[in-house]
């Protein structure tokens, strides 16, 4: 694994990242930057264009049609989408959990696991060791190791997206995408992938869009408040300290949004 | 507090409760118009198709509409004429089913024998007895020209199937057209097409290769049209999470969409067989029949089931038209064993069945 002791490097930073899709502009100027072995929380109300971003970090935006984009995207200072990168090289080093645990329904709970190797042809890398590894350190460990074969579908559905997690660990990624992950999950599976998180954030980055204070302020080190005004592209409002944007919000926007006053 | 798990109780599902009195007027209220047509059917002698519309029917629908109204009041009337409809509907489909499958064994049993099924017509007149000739060469023939279409028909129809939905190329649409044409396509034409291109200009004479290539454009739409509808139902979730671990796209669609799809890409190519294996006109116009066997597809005529039944059919004998029954029972079988074994190659593995409701 790559060092991850470069204190001043961003690990990964969007820069001036402007979307489109057709001709509707849906997010305007966004400047982040996301240090290593933090976690950073996207919040804003529904539609103001967080999902939409955090799918820019790893080349997914560019698979929805009519898709467009400007700026640069940071990987360790190099832009990944410079013509050269391989989008798929991205995702290997960028991996993502989605809305919706999705695991692969013809796979079993330990071909899950190993899936992302074997498709990206790095099968010499699967041990059981591994598979043990990455389930433990998703925290599904102790209801998973009796039925490794057993389909991912017997799964509840805060073990799928657990299971989802251990999924992208396998492929020892530098930094994690999390998309509204507990969203569909009753509150003790958020609370285990809550902690999840804070023990994956020793070894690597992760951004998380989230819907819930409480969550950002639990999990982020660091928080991004993002906004669309009616038929106007999204942006951010302010970017800073967890702690900060939650007490003492600069912006009078943000301060009404984290105490609930719309949104 | 007792937390010991409790045997279930005869009463579980309160919901399938039925009381004594519905009971008993459900089935008065069915067995009275069976009665009533039987009677009409058997001491009146009406016309059983008559006595099943326009007795049975209306009767079924007033007796099981006034049960449904003692039961349930005003909306137990609209419930039991669905009710009535769908029993009654699904039943003659039954009905139809059962009579052609049953009216072809009757006929067909006749000739069918071991001999039937592995000798072949070669010295066999058309007026000979049952017990001599069979059809092994049509057997043979069907499954060497069926067989080399799907070869050549599958890996195009796949592919179509693919490119209508992985893909998000400008062209689709015109192929969708284009495929729908060619659903619409006579087969006939399809046979003029290839006699015209290879056997007019002298390029080949008939051939059962020939006949394998009409056979492709009436197979091709049902295939690639198949595949995309059960490729479209793969989630899209399920790709997007194959692409989020950095797979490419030949991997994520061979190890993800398509495992996803499988069922429905086997129907897709079960379907296109059964679409062209009963086809006559093509292969009569591309395949030369014979009486002997031949294994070979690239020259000399060859015997087909389809125009082997169309050829004895046409003779008119008695005992050909029993060949051409028979060979119509052992085509149907031959479809049937087809079928079984595609679905058992393509059951979902014990991984499915295994499935725990949580």
């Amino acid at each position: 694994m790559m060092s991850k002791s470069k204190d001043q490097t961003f690990h990964l930073e969007a820069k001036d990242i402007n979307v489109w899709f057709g001709e509707r502009h849906v997010l305007k100027d966004v400047n982040l930057q996301f240090p290593s072995n933090q976690v950073t929380a996207l919040i804003g109300p529904s539609g103001c264009g967080k999902s939409t971003f955090i799918r820019t970090l790893n080349r997914m935006h560019e698979l929805i049609p009519t898709a467009g984009l400007a700026g640069s995207v940071l990987l360790d200072g190099e832009d990944i989408y410079d013509n050269a990168v391989d989008p798929s090289q991205v995702r290997l080093k960028v991996g993502m959990v989605f809305q919706k645990p999705n695991p692969f329904p013809t796979m079993s709970i330990k071909e899950n696991v190993i899936s992302g190797l074997r498709l990206s042809g790095r099968k010499s890398e699967i041990s059981d060791e591994l598979v043990e590894d990455c389930l433990k350190r998703a925290s599904i460990w102790n209801e998973a190791k009796d039925r490794l074969d057993e389909p991912a579908l017997s799964l509840s559905g805060g073990q799928q997206q657990r299971l989802c997690i251990a999924r992208s660990l396998a492929m020892n990624p530098d930094v994690i995408l999390m998309d509204e992950p507990c969203s569909a999950l009753d509150p003790g599976s958020t609370r285990r992938i809550e902690e999840t998180i804070l023990e994956l954030k020793a070894t690597m980055s992760i951004v998380i869009v989230t819907h819930n204070m409480q969550q950002a302020q639990r999990v982020a080190d660091k928080t991004a408040f993002f906004l669309a005004d009616d038929n106007q592209p999204g942006y951010v409002v302010e970017f800073g300290d967890t702690q900060q944007i939650f007490n003492q919000p600069v912006d009078a926007r943000t301060n009404d949004y984290v105490n609930g006053h719309f949104g | 507090m007792n937390l010991e798990p409790a045997a279930r109780p005869e009463t579980a599902e309160p919901w399938a409760r039925t009381t004594a009195r519905a009971r008993v007027l459900q089935i008065a209220g069915s067995i009275l118009p069976i009665a009533i047509s039987l009677f009409a059917w058997l001491i009146a002698g009406v016309n059983p198709i008559v006595v099943v519309l326009l007795v049975l029917l209306p009767t079924l629908l007033i007796s099981i509409g006034t049960v449904g109204f003692i039961l349930k009041g005003k909306r137990g009337i609209p419930d039991a004429a669905l009710i009535v409809m769908t029993f009654f509907l699904g039943a003659f489909v039954m009905v139809l089913l059962v009579s052609v499958v049953w009216s072809l064994l009757e006929a067909g049993f006749r000739a069918l024998s071991p001999q039937f099924i592995y000798q072949n017509n070669t010295y066999v007149t058309p007026t000979d007895g049952l017990e001599f000739g069979g059809v092994g060469h049509a057997i043979i023939g069907t499954l060497l020209v069926v067989g080399l279409s799907t070869l050549i028909t599958v890996p195009l129809g796949l592919a179509t199937g693919v490119y209508l939905t992985e893909t998000r190329s400008n062209g689709r649409g015109f192929v969708r057209v284009i495929l729908q044409a060619m659903a619409g396509l006579p087969s006939v034409v399809a046979g003029l097409f290839i006699y015209s291109v290879f056997i007019v200009t002298g390029i080949s004479q008939y051939a059962g290769w020939l006949g394998a290539l009409a056979l492709v454009p009436l197979m091709l739409p049902t295939i690639s049209r198949v595949t995309e509808e059960s490729l479209k139902l793969v989630p899209q979730e399920l790709r997007n999470g194959a692409l989020g671990l950095g797979a490419s796209s030949w991997k994520a669609f061979f190890q993800v969409t398509m495992p996803a799809a499988k069922s429905g890409i086997v129907t897709a190519i079960l379907l296109g067989v059964a679409r062209v294996v009963g086809e006559t006109a093509p292969l009569l116009l591309t395949v030369f029949p014979i009486a002997g066997t031949n294994l070979n597809l690239l020259s000399g005529g060859m015997a087909t089931l389809p125009t082997y039944i169309y050829r004895f059919v046409a003779l008119g004998f008695d005992t050909s038209v029993a060949r051409a029954w028979g060979a119509a029972l052992v085509l149907m079988i031959l479809v049937g064993i087809l079928f079984g074994l595609a679905r058992y190659i393509s059951r979902p593995k014990s991984l499915k069945k295994k499935k725990v409701k949580r």
